[in-house]
């Protein structure tokens, strides 16, 4: 047996280890946390991506927001318009986000840096206007109603799902697909010679790497992960441009970040951070006299600090990946 | 008045604060190698400084004065308490490319606390803000001309900045001193230049600059802690059009995105202005990386 | 392959510390209400709310949930509804729908609210609207004029409106234009600055369905929320066209930056005004901090014309006016900016107060179903501060299809044009347009509503 098949079943064995725990977890929670933790899964996808993308290329992009909603509107107009199933509108966020990854790729790939930041940035700010122009099919500012449905009889014939739980179920299986992908893919030949680029590019060329045609790839597969994580969060409800804001894709960098970018670990931990923050917040100032206004914004003064403070202390994050990979 | 005269100057009107803006980016970036996107927070933040110096009854001109100083002042605090730490630390970060991105994640969480601040101090609601001169549109006869003497006073500050920091960079001894630092650290150091000392100041340079640009755009819309974001994009963008190096080129830069968001919003429909943004954005990337005036040397990053 | 055998470990340290995180982040589990109805007890009834209280959505609105909260206080202190007291719990959703949802989530199951109360925007609460009406929580005086929240309550069978929609107002502006600019729309001398979302569109929709169809010449738009960037182009596109009378279908600060650059630009139309952006407050705190003389912009808005379903804020001899501000004085414990009388405040005060009955009428036991049937059936006989009446039925969920047209007089206060108040009515679809003849009800000494 190679190393490489002895990794995919290591990677398949704690993906479904996680996934039943996740799944067991689930029966003890009350109905918001079943949300939340359903939330967290689905933004750990959007992480992911990130993950991908800065792991393996080192880069940072301020629009993966706008990743996740080419994602959402394409599951979302099959949904509504056609009638399609959840399922199918996966696949089909995958494949049209990994197309619009393509092209995004063939131009970013000479930009990097802060330039691919700020560059990212205007899509994400970009998308409203998008979604304006083809108002009859992308639903214009209000966008496009969908949701996840109610459990398929079999189901609900055997136990009793509410709404929470159902949207964790789905959830869970697509984050564990994204998540087994993406454990292999960084470990995998592809993902190695990703990270030579990455470190060093004149290197990587040397030794016969195509370093052009390497970051197209890593762009496609990362939007195409992110085009899943997005027609996932869309089903919460909404497929709009103020679901996909640029703060969003601000969120999830802010997990990346706060994780360890470029760590699968990482990834969800920062996300449990992003998506609890708020509570933990309420719940530590449930006592204290202060004023709504400030109340207000702490959580978004919270999450500058806490950005902050990860970067300066230690730039690798809560699991302090970067630092240890280094060759 | 022909339209597309009067197109043309409210584009330059625009653009000449759009210039100010980038040229605070481009001197940061120079100067420290840092794209900071918290600039027009920092702007916002000491636009609301001055509007409640004015709103308490203080003149213009001390609110104006006070603006640039806590603009520049800002610039060095984030400076000293942030980005110097980090640029210690980037020796130790894995990868360069990854190194020159953290302090682009700093300046968004700077970004981040400014408005929060400006939230809790300033209820988030929203103001105008005053001009120094008359910002009524000249009278010609029964008609009127398409621009107002505050349109000069906003044209002739950004030419008078520009001519200042030209020959502050090429004349004297502190101005290129801080060139040196930007271009060859290793070489200034030797040379006994305090390279440290030398990046504080762009970012103090940068502070002001930024400030202007935010007393300058404010009366044309309104004050609040969201209003500036759009601004910080569209310099990002100009300075980018221009070369991310090249202060003219900033101002070029900021020139070409202010009268093409008129002559979009004019001509075309306002709903293209931000797809025309990116489309321009992208275009530069793709032909001319550097920008137009950017150096010939590879791109940090 | 070390590398990999230490991400493993972290890998797994990562899961178990994640697990550990998420399970300590559970809430504890809440006593079950002695009830059997969620958010209601016996001297208690939970209510939630969401709208932006920061961001760039926030100012003007974010004052509504203060002045509801008062208006609530002040019933408390009169004993409340039925001997319990309203809880009002509101949460900011920064006018991100993917925050609305999460939001929301935390009042239905968190906070367990019995009812959803005056949440503002409508971008942010479809995103909500259908898990809310399939779990039946009522979802009362929803503020937005989105028809397609109301027209159809098979669709949305617990929502309710608060304000008139966008399109009945604009059809009645429509006919106040036919009526009384004939020969500027002849000319073609009427124009329109809209912002390009349902709000702007549907005010274009109404125009058109009275037969206004504005020439593309004096049609201009803005992407809502751009106005960062001046609007000097859309304006001096205006002033080129030769218009005499322009429409603003924009949001309030939208609408001073507007008139604010026309008048810096020697461009003087006559204005007519949305209701959306025809707030005096906002309108003078931005052109008078821009350096005009509070008399300069009290100038500016002399004339302005304008549409509303109810008194003007301004008007200090209205009784729900002046029993409304008195409470606003002694129970709004917002910050020092969000007690300023003004629109936002009368509404939440207004919306505070038909909360107030549509619980009273729903009777002592307290349920949703009870609550969505007394609105259904009798809440068209509630009354308000409101000089229209309410639209409630099984067919519509509509709230005031009555506006009076009127122009701010040099107070900023608006007032009837020609002296006397014309009420007219109409609906969100092809019907015609009739003079109504409401009387609203006189408010009570105590200033609480008397239901059945």
């Amino acid at each position: 047996m190679d190393k490489g098949k002895k990794i995919w079943r290591k990677n398949l064995i704690k993906s479904l280890t996680l996934g039943v725990f996740l799944f067991l977890l689930s029966f003890t929670f009350e109905p918001y946390n079943q949300g939340q933790l359903a939330l967290v899964l689905m933004l750990f996808i959007g992480v992911l991506s990130l993950t991908v993308l800065t792991g393996a290329s080192g880069q940072i992009s301020l629009g993966q927001g706008a990743l996740m909603a080419v994602g959402g509107y394409a599951s979302a107009s099959l949904i509504t318009n056609l009638g399609a199933s959840i399922w199918v509108g996966f696949l089909v966020a995958v494949s049209a986000t990994a197309i619009f990854g393509l092209i995004l790729g063939t131009a970013a790939a000479r930009v990097s840096g802060p330039y691919l930041a700020g560059t990212t940035l205007v899509i994400a700010l970009a998308l409203p206007s998008v979604a304006n122009r083809f108002e009859s099919v992308l639903g214009g500012d209000v966008g496009l109603i969908v949701d996840f449905g109610t459990p398929p009889a079999w189901i609900s014939n055997l136990i009793e799902v509410g709404y929470e739980q159902w949207q964790l179920w789905v959830a869970l299986p697509v984050a564990l697909t994204a998540l087994f992908f993406t454990s292999n893919l960084m470990a995998s030949r592809a993902g190695r010679s990703w990270q030579a680029v990455r470190d060093d590019e004149i290197g990587a060329a040397v030794s016969g790497i195509p370093v052009a045609r390497t970051k197209v790839i890593v762009f496609v597969v990362s939007s195409a992960i992110a085009g899943l994580g997005g027609a996932l969060y869309g089903l919460r409800g909404l497929v709009g441009p103020s679901v996909y804001p640029v703060s969003l894709s601000l969120t999830l960098l802010t997990a990346a970040i706060l994780g360890g970018v470029g760590s699968i670990a990482g990834a969800f931990i920062g996300t449990l951070i992003v998506v609890f923050l708020p509570d933990l917040i309420d719940w530590a100032i449930s006592g204290l006299a202060i004023s709504e206004q400030f109340s207000n914004y702490l959580p978004s003064l919270l999450t500058g600090v806490l950005l902050l403070a990860t970067i300066i202390i230690n730039p690798a994050g809560v699991m302090g990946a970067g630092h240890r990979r280094k060759h | 008045m022909n339209t597309f005269i009067s197109t043309l100057i409210t584009g330059t009107a625009n653009g000449a604060i759009f210039a100010l803006a980038a040229l605070g980016l481009v001197i940061v970036w120079r100067g420290a190698g840092v794209v900071n996107f918290a600039q027009m927070g920092q702007a916002m933040f000491t636009t609301y400084i001055a509007s409640n110096l004015i709103n308490s009854g203080e003149s213009y001109w001390l609110a104006f004065i006070v603006a640039l100083i806590s603009g520049s002042l800002l610039g060095m605090i984030i400076d000293l308490l942030i980005m110097r730490p980090l640029a210690h630390k980037k020796s130790s970060s894995s990868t360069k490319t990854l190194a020159a991105t953290i302090p682009v994640i700093a300046s968004l969480g700077i970004l981040a606390i400014l408005q929060a601040l400006a939230g809790i101090f300033w209820a988030g609601e929203e103001r105008g803000f005053p001009t120094p001169v008359n910002s009524f549109y000249f009278k010609n006869g029964a008609g009127t001309l398409p621009f107002s003497a505050f349109n000069l006073f906003v044209i002739g500050v950004v030419l008078i900045v520009l001519l200042l920091l030209t020959y502050f960079f090429t004349q004297t001894g502190v101005g290129l001193g801080m060139r040196a630092a930007a271009l060859n650290p290793e070489v200034a150091r030797l040379s006994g230049i305090k390279v440290s000392r030398m990046r504080t100041l762009s970012w103090a340079i940068s502070g002001a600059a930024g400030s202007l640009a935010g007393l300058l755009i404010t009366p044309s819309t309104n004050l609040s802690p969201n209003t500036l974001d759009l601004i910080l994009i569209i310099a990002f963008t100009a300075a980018v059009v221009g070369g991310l190096d090249s202060p003219l080129g900033a101002v070029i830069g900021g020139l070409i995105l202010g009268i093409g968001i008129a002559l979009v919003t004019t001509y075309g429909s306002p709903e293209n202005v931000f797809l025309a943004i990116l489309f321009l954005l992208f275009a530069v990337q793709l032909i001319k990386p550097n920008g137009i005036l950017g150096g010939k040397q590879v791109r940090r990053g | 392959m070390k590398i990999r055998g230490s991400q493993t470990k972290r890998w797994v340290i990562g899961i178990v510390a994640g697990a550990v995180a998420s399970t300590l982040a559970i809430a504890p589990s809440q006593a079950i209400p002695v009830r059997s109805e969620v958010g209601v007890s016996a001297t208690e009834i939970v209510l939630g709310m969401q709208l932006p209280q920061t961001g760039a959505a926030s100012p003007g609105y974010k004052k509504v949930d203060d002045a509801m909260r008062a208006y609530f206080d002040y019933v408390n202190s009169k004993g409340g509804v039925n001997g319990r007291k309203i809880k009002l719990v509101v949460k900011d959703d920064v006018y991100k729908a993917g925050l609305t949802i999460s939001t929301a989530s935390t009042l239905i199951n968190k906070d367990k609210v019995f009812a959803m109360v005056g949440s503002v925007g409508t971008q942010t609460h479809i995103s909500i609207i259908k898990d809310i009406n399939r779990r039946g929580i009522p979802d009362l005086f929803v503020n937005s004029g989105y028809s397609g929240f109301y027209i159809d309550p098979k669709k949305y069978p617990t929502s309710f409106a608060a304000l008139g929609t966008y399109v009945v107002e604009s059809k009645i502006e429509a006919d106040f234009l036919k009526k009384n600019y004939a020969a500027e729309l002849a000319a073609g001398k009427v124009g329109i600055l809209y912002q390009t979302d349902d709000f702007g569109r549907n005010v274009v929709a109404g125009f058109k369905q009275q037969g206004v169809i504005f020439p593309a010449a004096n049609t201009q738009k803005f992407v809502a929320g751009s106005q960062g960037l001046g609007l000097t182009a859309q304006v001096q596109a205006l002033q080129k066209a030769g218009v005499t009378l322009v429409v603003i279908g924009a949001v309030a600060s939208a609408t001073a930056i507007t008139i604010g650059t026309a008048a810096k630009l020697g461009f003087a139309p006559k204005w007519l005004v949305t209701s959306v952006g025809s707030d005096a407050t906002t309108f003078k705190t931005i052109l008078a901090s821009q350096g005009q003389s509070a008399a300069a912009a009290a100038f500016l808005l002399t004339g302005v014309i304008s549409a509303s379903h109810a008194p003007s804020p301004g008007e200090d001899t209205d009784e729900f006016v002046v029993a409304f501000k008195k409470i606003n004085t002694e129970f709004n414990t917002g910050a020092a900016d969000d007690k300023v009388w003004d629109n936002n405040v009368l509404q939440g005060m207004n919306i505070g107060y038909l909360t107030t009955a549509a619980l009273m009428g729903a009777g002592k036991d307290l349920t949703r179903k009870g609550l969505i049937a007394f609105m259904e059936g009798k809440g068209a006989t509630l009354s308000s501060a409101a000089l229209s009446p309410l639209s409630y039925s099984s067919k519509t969920h509509e709230a005031y299809n009555s506006f009076w047209i009127g122009a701010y007089d040099a107070n900023s206060v608006l007032k009837p044009i020609g002296g006397t108040r014309v009420l007219n009515t109409t609906d969100s679809a092809d019907g015609p347009i009739t003079v109504s003849t409401y009387k609203r009800p006189a408010i009570a000494a105590d200033a609480l509503p008397k239901v059945g």
